[in-house]
């Protein structure tokens, strides 16, 4: 292999990666506040890339600039399927609320579904083919775009959750949520917060996606296990872990592909999965679980 | 006076078929459970149209499968969220040993019951061996559902991507190949009771007592000395095996496997959990029920539709489980028990 290819898929890693961070991100946030894995996860990545789809072909909004639209819509879903739905299932037996986090998941692909059809979907806009040339290496313009979008929002997330007061309120719910109720902390409220905003930010990874993607409804489970993927890797409710485990397994993901065929890369990822699971599944950046 | 005399004796058997069919809760599940296979078995002579005979096999064959999660995720509590994946085994061992070579069905089905089986094994053990629970567990699962039907699309031996079909051949009772319903009804009953049984028999056990214990609390009944791993075990073996041969049966019904609609969450939705989840997770009758609940309601809706739309059975079945966990988290058992408890409380005063 040569180092121009290379570092070409390395490059096409990253780009991959970006996005898996920003959904991973989403997942981890919840269930480092909640405890709780949410197995619909995927579905508001699928929400967001509809959303983008259909404020480009009806009102002609470049796919970018959904992301404010998708974000609100989304993360207010996420909130009121939090209050109305999860909140519920706190403390039951974990297999209930499996259950229905996969039931809410049927419920939104059979929504989707049944409004708009199963038929694959594309956008089309005017640079999806365009490429920089840099250093030998090519960078497709709506990649690039979608890459740094990711990277920003990781960031704003990053600094929202370090120093502003709510994110101070949603880090110390997820170290102790009884301490955080006794210093006054709206718990509920913050959880409610964080469901919003992590099935938010996926719905807008989902719009990332959209310019380069075809979208059908059932696109979210393959997101939702990559997900899985990335936060045990990354040690499950560790923001960072999450990221750089984004950005590992969007590399794995693309090195896989390219040796063994884009159908079976998948393979790749189910063999770190099952191997951190087995080996370490307090993930790369965990302490001993107890 | 005569009459008097006669009735007299006549009361007791009676009462005590009463008690022996309805005497407790426990009872009154598998009372109900065969009162139900026996209505299905029944069905042939007033139900004509292939159409409903179709569903009511399903119904069956969904209450088998439900059985099988039942044992390990109703009793156990275990987080065996990809269930299917035995039932995909085991249809494909089943339609792989008939294509290839030529072994008869009615081995084959088993044979997947032991193929699942070892899956079962394997899988028990890694997870137990490294310790992982609940998320962990569930998350392990659907990672090996998803390598699992990569692997399979790239096995050109069973099929690859295509798939599997069944030979269409005469029809004939040696391969369980046949041109009507009615004998694929009597196969799945069969099946059923064998399930009603083995449950009935796992749950009145000592080692039913230890699945139970178990979910309700691990540690607790470690710390009791029970073998917890040993239980956790011999729980995904059972369900493992009853599913790998239902999944043999499901294929020689639908003459037809391909990896993506078996190793699929949303089938999994579909055939394992939602049955259970509705009739009632953890009790006797709630795999029965559920199912009998559960598909006939879907394919009714899916008949009232005048347009074809794809959608609505997951809506359906996203709803069914939302619902349940919210409302009924005990399901429709756990229903009719509080019902059945109301009942019987005055009788139990006079006693």
């Amino acid at each position: 292999m040569s180092p121009a290819i290379f570092f070409q898929l390395i490059v096409n890693g990253l780009f991959t990666g970006g996005i898996y961070a920003l959904v991973s991100i989403g997942l981890t946030l919840i269930y480092g506040v909640m405890v709780i894995v949410n197995f619909a996860h995927g579905e508001f990545l699928m929400l967001g890339i509809y959303i983008a789809f259909f404020a480009n072909t009806l009102y002609g909004i470049d796919p970018y600039l959904a992301i404010p639209l998708a974000l609100i819509l989304i993360a207010g879903l996420g909130a009121l399927i939090q209050r109305g739905l999860v909140q519920r299932v706190l403390d039951a037996h974990p297999l209930n609320q499996i259950v229905l986090l996969v039931g809410v998941s049927t419920l939104l692909v059979g929504l989707v579904q049944f409004f708009f059809t199963a038929e694959p979907r594309s956008i089309h806009v005017p640079y999806e083919t365009e490429v920089i040339v840099l250093m030998g290496l090519r960078f497709s313009i709506a990649r690039l775009i979608a890459f740094f979008a990711s990277m920003g929002i990781s960031l704003a997330l990053y600094l929202f959750l370090r120093h502003t007061k709510t994110g101070k309120a949603i880090r110390a719910v997820s170290q102790s949520r009884d301490a955080a109720a006794l210093m006054g902390i709206n718990v509920k409220s913050i959880y409610t917060l964080t469901f919003g905003i992590g099935t938010g930010v996926t719905a807008v990874a989902g719009v990332l996606l959209a310019p380069n993607h075809i979208m059908i409804p059932t696109m979210g489970q393959a997101y939702s296990v990559i997900a899985f993927v990335v936060v045990v890797l990354g040690t499950m409710g560790n923001f960072v872990g999450a990221f750089l485990g984004g950005l590992i397994i969007g590399v794995v993901e693309t090195f896989a592909g390219f040796f063994l065929g884009g159908d079976v890369k998948i393979i790749a990822s189910m063999l770190i999965f099952i191997v951190i699971l087995l080996f370490r599944p307090s993930g790369l950046f965990g302490r001993k679980r107890t | 006076m005569s009459t008097e005399i006669s009735s007299k004796p006549a009361v007791r058997p009676v009462r005590n078929l009463w008690h022996n069919l309805f005497g407790d809760w426990d009872r009154t599940q598998i009372t109900v459970s065969f009162i139900l296979v026996g209505l299905m078995a029944a069905s042939p002579l007033f139900v004509r149209s292939p159409y409903y005979m179709g569903i009511i096999i399903l119904a069956a064959l969904y209450a088998f499968i439900g059985i099988s999660w039942n044992i390990v995720a109703g009793f156990t509590g275990q987080l065996l969220i990809a269930q299917i994946i035995f039932l995909a085994l085991g249809g494909y061992t089943t339609i792989v040993l008939l294509n290839r070579f030529n072994v008869s069905p009615w081995v084959g089905i088993f044979i997947g019951g032991i193929v699942a089986a070892c899956a079962g094994i394997i899988i028990a053990m890694i997870t137990l061996r490294y310790g992982l629970k609940l998320d962990y567990f569930a998350l392990f699962t659907i990672a090996l559902l998803v390598a699992l039907r990569t692997l399979f699309l790239k096995w050109d031996f069973v099929g690859g991507a295509v798939g599997m079909y069944l030979r269409l051949a005469q029809p004939s009772a040696a391969k369980m190949i046949f041109a009507t319903k009615p004998p694929y009804l009597y196969i799945v009953l069969a099946l059923l009771v064998f399930g009603i049984v083995v449950q009935y028999l796992i749950y009145s056990s000592k080692m039913g007592k230890y699945f139970i214990a178990i979910r309700e609390d691990e540690s607790a009944a470690a710390a009791l000395g029970v073998n917890t791993s040993r239980y956790k075990t011999l729980a995904v073996i059972t369900g493992a095996t009853l599913a790998g041969i239902g999944g043999g049966f499901y294929v020689m019904y639908v003459t037809f496997i391909d990896p993506t609609g078996l190793f699929n969450l949303g089938v999994n939705v579909e055939m394992v959990m939602a049955g259970p989840i509705i009739g009632g997770l953890g009790s006797l009758a709630g795999p029965i029920l559920g199912a009998l609940v559960n598909k006939p309601i879907a394919e009714l809706i899916r008949g009232f539709l005048i347009e074809e739309r794809s959608g609505i059975t997951l809506i359906v079945y996203g709803f069914f489980l939302t619902a349940s966990i919210l409302f009924m988290p005990r399901g429709l058992a756990g229903v009719f028990q509080t019902l059945y408890l109301k009942l019987k409380r005055p009788s139990k005063d006079s006693v």
